[in-house]
Order: C-alpha cells, then sequence, then structure tokens
C-alpha cells in the first residue's frame, strides 16, 4: 500500500504528545483526574499510533517488544514488592511507608505516586503487547 | 442534557446492533463510547471519563478494524 504524506506526518508530530500526555495523566493521577491506568492506556495509544502508521518493524526499534514483555513481568513484581513494603514496616499491605508531602504538590501523597508510574507503565505495555500481537 | 445523551445512547446502540456493514456498526460503537464519555464527564466522575475515552474510542475502535480487515467486512 503506498503511504500517505498527511497521515506520516501529522502521525509522527502527534505521537509525542500523547505519549507527554500519558505521562501527566500518570504523574498527577492522584491530584487531578488521572492515574494508572488512564495514563497507561493513552500512553499505549501512542504506541499504537506509531504501529498504524510506521509500522512495526520501525516501532519495535524504539519500543523493542521483548522489553515491553520485561517491564509488564518486573513491574507486576514491583508492585506485589511495594504493597509488601507496608507489612515490613510493621502495618498491612499496601500501607504507606513513605513521609506525607505537604498536599497539592507533586511529591505528596506518600507512594501513591509510585503505584502509579508502576502501574501505568505495566498497563502501557500490556496492551501495547496485545495490539503487536493481534496486528503482526 | 442527561436524558438528551441516554436517548442518543440507545438509538446509537441499536443502529449497530442492525448495521450490516460491520465498519458501520464499529464506528457507531467509537460514538457511543464518545458520548457515553461526555456523560460520565456530566455527571462529576472524570476518571471515569478518561478511561472510556481512551479505552472505547481509541484502543477497542482500533483493534476492532484492524479485525475487520483480517476476517469478513460484511454480515450474512
Amino acid at each position: 500500500m503506498k503511504e500517505s504524506e498527511i497521515v506520516s506526518l501529522v502521525s509522527r508530530k502527534l505521537a509525542p504528545y500523547i505519549l507527554l500526555f500519558g505521562l501527566y495523566l500518570i504523574s498527577y493521577g492522584h491530584l487531578s483526574p488521572g492515574g494508572g491506568f488512564q495514563g497507561g492506556v493513552v500512553l499505549a495509544s501512542g504506541i499504537i499510533l506509531l504501529y498504524l502508521s510506521r509500522g512495526i518493524a520501525s516501532t519495535g526499534k524504539v519500543f523493542p517488544q521483548e522489553k515491553l514483555v520485561v517491564a509488564e513481568i518486573w513491574m507486576f513484581f514491583l508492585l506485589i514488592l511495594m504493597g509488601s513494603g507496608g507489612l515490613i514496616t510493621g502495618g498491612y499491605f499496601l500501607e504507606n511507608f513513605l513521609p506525607l508531602g505537604k498536599a497539592g504538590e507533586v511529591p505528596s501523597a506518600g507512594f501513591i505516586f509510585f503505584l502509579n508510574i508502576i502501574i501505568g507503565l505495566k498497563v502501557g505495555a500490556g496492551i501495547t503487547l496485545i495490539s503487536f500481537y493481534l496486528l503482526r | 442534557m442527561t436524558e438528551l445523551i441516554l436517548i442518543l445512547l440507545i438509538l446509537l446502540g441499536i443502529l449497530a446492533l442492525q448495521f450490516k456493514d460491520l465498519l458501520n456498526a464499529v464506528i457507531c460503537l467509537a460514538v457511543f463510547s464518545l458520548l457515553s464519555s461526555l456523560l460520565f464527564y456530566y455527571l462529576h466522575a472524570p476518571d471515569v471519563a478518561i478511561a472510556e475515552a481512551a479505552v472505547g474510542a481509541g484502543v477497542a475502535t482500533v483493534l476492532f478494524v484492524v479485525i475487520i480487515g483480517k476476517t469478513r467486512r460484511r454480515e450474512e
């Protein structure tokens, strides 16, 4: 199929902003609407846009599928590990053990920030892998 | 406002069931997701609205269109 100039240009310019918006949703998840799952899905939709417009092989050089598999598995392990951190410091599962910052700033709400990042990367890698194995 | 969106959602659902061309049905479902995300935002649930817009109108539509491309487009 012939490559369309408009689709190529628009997707190339648009994809970094979609990825940036996904990272914004993840990192401000505890202050504004958004969070790990939503940000992860937006990240994955940016990568799917690249898959559809630039082809799977050239996108795989930037986001290698083997590393996505590894990231998806390790993020789940890290989530369990951070949840058990509450048990180790003498509380219950998924209890906060980091200092609470001032409310309204980004480094606040204890380790919710890190949990959001972990969940966001896991969901983004997972949905990207689903679409990769479907589009292949 | 809420009643209008709900009536539109019902109409779009019936349309998506009635279309014999599956690509039209998928586009109907995408508009359904977009409208329901608007409804969630109007009902003060912006979290669910973002998730619905990203999953329903974005990723699921792409997957459906790709699956239609790999199988048949018309329903018997």
